[in-house]
């Protein structure tokens, strides 16, 4: 029964234009997103290229003319010099194995700092160069084409599985032979949801021949396999939602509307809405007040100014230079000055942060109203695009800035050069990729979260089946 | 006649329960949205205010010091949030907040608030703007999509027609009729929307406020219009009333979701702009070599000491009677500007004709020329901000100049050259009009003939397919 | 074989069957007469368990349909008043589709006969349906009822909108299936077909059956006027 349900199904769809047309539009779709998320992964990889390039021969240059120094000019072996500009290396979040999948929150956070002396805030504040209308508009990439389009796609297959069927007559014919409904109506969805389904999952994968996607990056594999398992578990929401709506017995229009509707609440009004508690619970403070609080600190710190190298030199009795040398001391102490002006407006940032991390709290929590939020969140965490890679890129970057800073003050406090072997034994950054278990562990939430409500609406279904008005 | 059947579409949709919960989400939407956009723009320009007043503070009680040190050390500059964001905030969350304003560096705009925002906001904020150019086009969608495929189904559109009716006036009374029942939604809105401004709002800027609103809510009408008159025709053209839904669902969503994103990536395959990386190489590149390329800055130190040598008759630079730095100082920054000049137009325009190329998407959807026409006029587009970029860095160049004209004065001959409040309180604070109403339409005619050209077309082809309905 | 004992169906206070009591044997081709609304349909809508009854039961070879949904449906057979099949699908398609459905599979060759027993000309079996016309579409009905060997048939206005020939061609078919004793439930405006094709008729009246006869007690002039008499309020 089954084949012989399959092949109907299959010869209906494809005579009917309908079928050929969707095929063309998911495939479209899905093709231009992964075409689209690759052009910007390979932009990221081009800068990132440049910018290695820059580094190497920056360094070189360096290296060189710590060789050839003579005594004359400036030092080059200035620990200073060297900690800010010249030996600065960059720290930089590669674009993770699937990133050209989803763009997610990719073009809005920074993807790489240049180490420095400087204060923390300055050395963060880097963005990359976009036109505020481009951010506005959004992007389109697989992740949009599922999650926004495949929906549509699914319901416009599927708002008249049973009511078509009623309006046509052909349901009371079918019925009339020995088949229950719900059996019936399952496996016209299961064939249509495996046509669609893996007609996506196929592009997808398919995507694996563009640039920008390195199949031998380690961890790929558990990753395609993973993005394959969401958009199913998505796509199968929808397919079994309109079954549900079928269920109930209304007329082909009325299930479109009804679908319809529901559609914009999950896709758009909810997720808008959470966001708006989210905002109005915890405002993020202002920033204009920020830069108030800085600049009243970096007063307040200059004021403090030869206090403040005296306290260093309590703190650090060993480093204490004998001579006490006015020069060495003068940059030193804007050294100081500037620690002073990051410790006192820590607790602003600071206060930034927890709002934000409150923000998302609440995000979290009441993510699972929206099966487009719990998919878009499983998607941007599987291709590495997700806001909690960002952070800890930014956290694993604070940290090694503190150590690339204590290192130079330390060796300027001393006084001391940086020779050419030193130069090679810098601290270094790298941002390792997330093992694909620690992926899994982030995204099962979402698995359940979309295959619970599958569960219960399909059960539902195949009892309202059971009550369906064939006749009248 | 007309009337008549107006009245009667009227009142068959009052009656409508479903269009009464519709209405009232709607209107409830627009509230919730109106009410937040004007909470966050009271409160922001609150903030900016108090930032603007502080900035002046420290500037004019930073003490003594080195009038250089005083340019560095510069003012910060505010954004302004203007009245009609509560409307339609347009790129204000993708644009910086402010501006530092110091010697030798045009900056860049720091602190987009969608980077202090949570995930969600990626998908799309809930303002008045988006209610209006995405929701209300639904509703229009829902309430006539059965206008005349359904009066055909049902059989009622026989009988009207062989009462001697005219098409064309049936055609008209149901479009009076159903702009009648989006009027009880949006003409309370727009009304609390005036008063809004009107009782809230600073008086001084009244007039052009008023004015911007008035024409923004006739550019609403015109865009309403249009939708309205594409699905009349819809209506009118399709077999069924199941068509005609699913085509003009389809139209909503190419017009709301896909088009914005497809043109976005249209633009910026025709017009790319460089990474931030590559932008800040380039300047860096200018600065040291010229806008020719063909220079040095040694190089043109040696000229301008010629050049002075020559103007005051002297033959060594410490007899001058202005002082060398002074002048060499304003020299560098006549350079910088030069080059800042030339690679940040070069940038905006790039950006400029990104938004050209995404308005002319405006053939397929009108949403686009709507919504930047929207923006334009709620003062929230990328023009808007560029102006008062230009003006922020006019203003940055001039109280530049004056340190340095000061300078070069007073300082001759001086090792060590202070000046105090004398000297600060000489720099007036920096003053920002916004381009009046005038202006905003005349820089937006193309995407105004646009609008008016979708809304001519789509009223022309619910009037032509009005005319032929076949009545079968 | 198809038995209704006391089967009543009430719609929101109106009563659409009241109390019908109805025993049709193997062979016997059973004819509901009466007005729309009598409770023809209805009667044939509860037989198929597509409605469920307010009281009362229906019952096919012994089983109740509510009971036993799907096995009193192996045997049974449904030809609407419009047969509709897949448009897309040609005759052959649709009769494969329909027997697939209650876990029969036939050869092509064994389908095509089916159809060619149940009348449909040779060439159009493999033509879409779409183009047949509902003579032809109640071939299709009739050729299913064939295939799954029906011992119960249940047919809702078969002859409304055919011509004569058609007509005619119909009722031969219904003589060659009744003999092979299929017990036939026929709802049928016309009174000619129901005096030439059935062994009894059932007036049916504001959901009462008013009156039962057997058509060979009757002359053509009297059930005329037997029905017009029941039908005068």
């Amino acid at each position: 029964m089954t084949w012989g349900i399959f092949r109907q199904e299959w010869l209906s769809l494809r005579r009917e234009g309908a079928m050929w047309l969707v095929v063309a539009l998911v495939a479209s779709f899905a093709g231009y997103g992964v075409y689209n998320g690759a052009r910007w992964t390979a932009f990221q990889t081009r800068t990132l290229a440049s910018m290695a390039q820059e580094q190497h021969a920056r360094i070189d240059k360096l290296r060189s003319s710590i060789r050839q120094f003579t005594g004359r000019g400036p030092d080059p072996r200035s620990a200073a010099t060297v900690g800010d500009s010249t030996g600065a290396p960059y720290a930089v979040l590669p674009p993770a194995p699937l990133a050209s999948f989803s763009i997610g929150q990719s073009d809005l956070y920074p993807y790489y700092f240049k180490l420095g002396l400087k204060s923390r805030s300055t050395i963060t504040e880097s963005d990359e160069i976009e036109n505020p209308v481009n951010l506005l508009s959004g992007r389109f990439d697989l992740a949009f084409a599922i999650i926004y389009l495949l929906p549509l796609v699914i319901l416009a297959l599927t708002y008249n599985l049973v009511s078509g069927e009623k309006e046509n007559g052909t349901l009371a014919v079918a019925l009339s032979q020995a088949v229950a409904l719900s059996a019936l109506i399952a496996r016209k969805v299961l064939f249509r949801a495996l046509v669609l389904l893996l007609l996506v999952a196929a592009v997808s994968l398919a995507a694996i021949a563009l640039p920008g996607v390195d199949l031998t990056r380690a961890g790929i594999l558990p990753r395609l396999l993973l993005w394959t398992a969401v958009v199913l578990a998505y796509g199968s929401f929808w397919f079994v939602l309109a079954a549900g709506v079928n269920a109930l017995g209304k007329s082909s229009a009325t299930n479109a509307l009804l679908l319809s509707g529901i559609w914009l609440v999950l896709v758009l009004l909810i997720p808008s809405s959470i966001n708006l508690a989210a905002e109005s619970l915890y405002p993020v403070p202002s920033r204009v007040e920020m830069i108030q609080a800085m600049r009243e600190a970096s007063i307040q710190a200059n004021q403090k100014g030869s206090m403040l190298l005296a306290r260093y030199w309590e703190d650090h009795p060993d480093l204490a230079s004998p001579t006490g040398g006015a020069e060495g001391d003068a940059s030193f102490t804007t050294y100081a000055v500037q620690m002073e002006v990051d410790r006192l407006t820590q607790p602003v940032f600071d206060h930034f942060e927890a709002q934000i991390a409150s923000q998302e709290a609440v995000v979290n929590r009441f993510r699972f109203l929206s099966p487009a939020i719990l998919a878009q969140k499983a998607l941007n965490d599987i291709s590495g695009t997700g806001v909690d890679r960002y952070r800890g890129f930014r956290a694993s970057f604070d940290r090694f800035l503190t150590a690339w800073q204590d290192f130079f003050f330390r060796r300027i406090s001393e006084r001391a050069l940086i020779s050419s072997q030193e130069l090679d034994s810098l601290p270094k950054f790298s941002y390792p990729d997330e093992p694909s278990g620690a992926i899994l562990g982030r995204v099962l939430p979402a698995f359940a979260g979309l295959l619970i409500p599958v569960v219960a609406i399909g059960l539902y279904a195949n009892r309202r089946l059971r009550n369906y008005p064939v006749a009248g | 006649m007309i009337l008549e059947i107006a009245k009667k579409e009227a009142r068959e949709t009052f009656r409508d329960g479903r269009f009464r919960i519709l209405a009232a989400v709607v209107i409830a939407l627009l509230a919730v949205s109106l009410g937040l956009g004007w909470k966050r723009y009271s409160d922001v320009s609150r903030q900016i205010e108090a930032g603007r007043k502080a900035t002046r503070q420290n500037w004019l009680t930073q003490g003594e010091k080195n009038p250089h040190s005083a340019a560095h050390y510069g003012v910060y500059a505010f954004m302004p949030r203007t009245p009609l964001s509560f409307v339609d905030d347009g790129v204000d969350p993708y644009t910086g907040v402010s501006v530092w304003l110091e010697a030798h560096k045009q900056n860049d705009f720091k602190y987009k608030p969608a980077e202090d925002s949570n995930t969600l906001a990626r998908f799309g904020e809930l303002t008045g703007a988006a209610v209006l150019q995405l929701l209300i086009p639904l509703l229009i969608i829902l309430l006539s999509f059965t206008t005349f495929a359904g009066e055909r189904e049902q059989g009622t559109l026989r009988q009207l027609l062989s009462l001697g009716i005219k098409r064309e006036d049936l055609a008209a009374g149901k479009a009076l009729g159903i702009a009648a029942s989006l009027g009880m939604v949006l003409v309370p809105a727009a009304l609390i929307g005036a008063g809004v401004l009107i009782f809230l709002g600073d008086p001084r800027v009244l007039p052009d406020t008023a004015a911007r609103l008035v024409l923004l809510a006739l550019f609403y009408l015109f865009y309403f219009a249009a939708i309205l008159g594409t699905s009349l025709a819809v209506s009118a053209w399709s077999k069924s009333t199941r068509a005609a839904l699913l085509t003009l669902l389809g139209f909503w969503i190419v017009n709301g979701l896909i088009a914005p994103r497809a043109f976005t990536d249209v633009a910026r395959y025709l017009h790319p702009t460089p990474s931030a990386f590559d932008f800040a190489k380039m300047v860096a590149h200018d600065l040291e070599n010229g806008i020719n390329g063909d220079s040095s800055t040694a190089q043109r130190a040696r000229e301008l000491q010629q050049r002075l040598l020559k103007q005051y008759q002297v033959d060594r630079i410490d007899k001058l009677p202005v002082s060398y730095r002074g002048v060499s100082l304003q020299e560098g920054e006549n350079h910088g500007d030069e080059v800042f000049d030339k690679r940040y137009s070069e940038l905006w325009d790039d950006f400029e004709r990104q938004n050209a190329v995404r308005r002319a998407g405006g053939i397929i959807a009108p949403l686009l020329p709507m919504r930047s026409l929207s923006m334009a006029l709620a003062g929230t587009d990328f023009a808007q901000h560029r102006d008062f970029a230009v003006a922020a860095e006019n203003y940055r160049r001039m109280f530049i100049r004056m340190i340095n004209d000061d300078i070069t004065k007073n300082a001759a001959g001086k090792d060590l050259y202070v000046r105090g409040d004398d000297l600060w309180q000489t720099v007036p604070e920096f003053q920002y009009v916004a381009p009046g109403v005038a202006a905003v339409l005349r820089a937006n005619l193309g995407s105004i003939a646009l609008l008016l050209l979708w809304t001519f077309a789509a009223v022309c082809a619910a009037w032509w397919s009005a005319r032929r309905i076949e009545v079968l | 074989m198809l038995q209704a004992i006391e089967l009543s169906k009430t719609y929101k206070g109106s009563v659409a069957l009241n109390a019908l009591n109805l025993n049709i044997d193997p062979g016997e081709i059973f004819c509901l007469l009466g007005a729309n609304g009598a409770g023809k349909t209805t009667t044939i809508n509860l037989f198929l368990n597509f409605v469920s009854p307010s009281s009362g039961a229906a019952r096919i070879n012994g089983l109740n349909v509510v009971d036993h949904p799907l096995e009193t449906k192996k045997f049974l057979a449904y030809i609407p008043e419009q047969v509709m099949l897949y448009r897309n699908l040609t005759g052959v398609e649709n009769l494969e589709y329909f027997t697939c459905l209650s876990g029969e599979r036939y050869s092509r060759p064994q389908l095509l006969d089916f159809l060619a027993q149940a009348g449909l000309p040779a060439g159009a079996a493999e033509k879409r349906v779409n183009s047949y016309s509902k003579g032809m579409r109640q071939k299709v009905g009739i050729a299913i009822a064939i295939a799954k060997r029906a011992r119960a048939l249940l047919l809702d206005e078969p002859t409304s909108g055919l011509d004569p020939k058609a007509s005619n061609e119909f009722s031969e078919l219904l003589k060659k299936l009744s003999g092979t004793g299929a017990a036939i439930l026929m709802a049928t405006h016309d009174l000619f077909r129901a005096k030439e094709s059935g062994t009894r008729v059932g007036i049916m009246k504001h959901g009462r059956m008013v009156a039962a006869l057997r058509t060979e007690d009757l002359g053509h002039a009297d059930l005329e006027r037997i029905y017009l008499e029941h039908m005068h309020d």
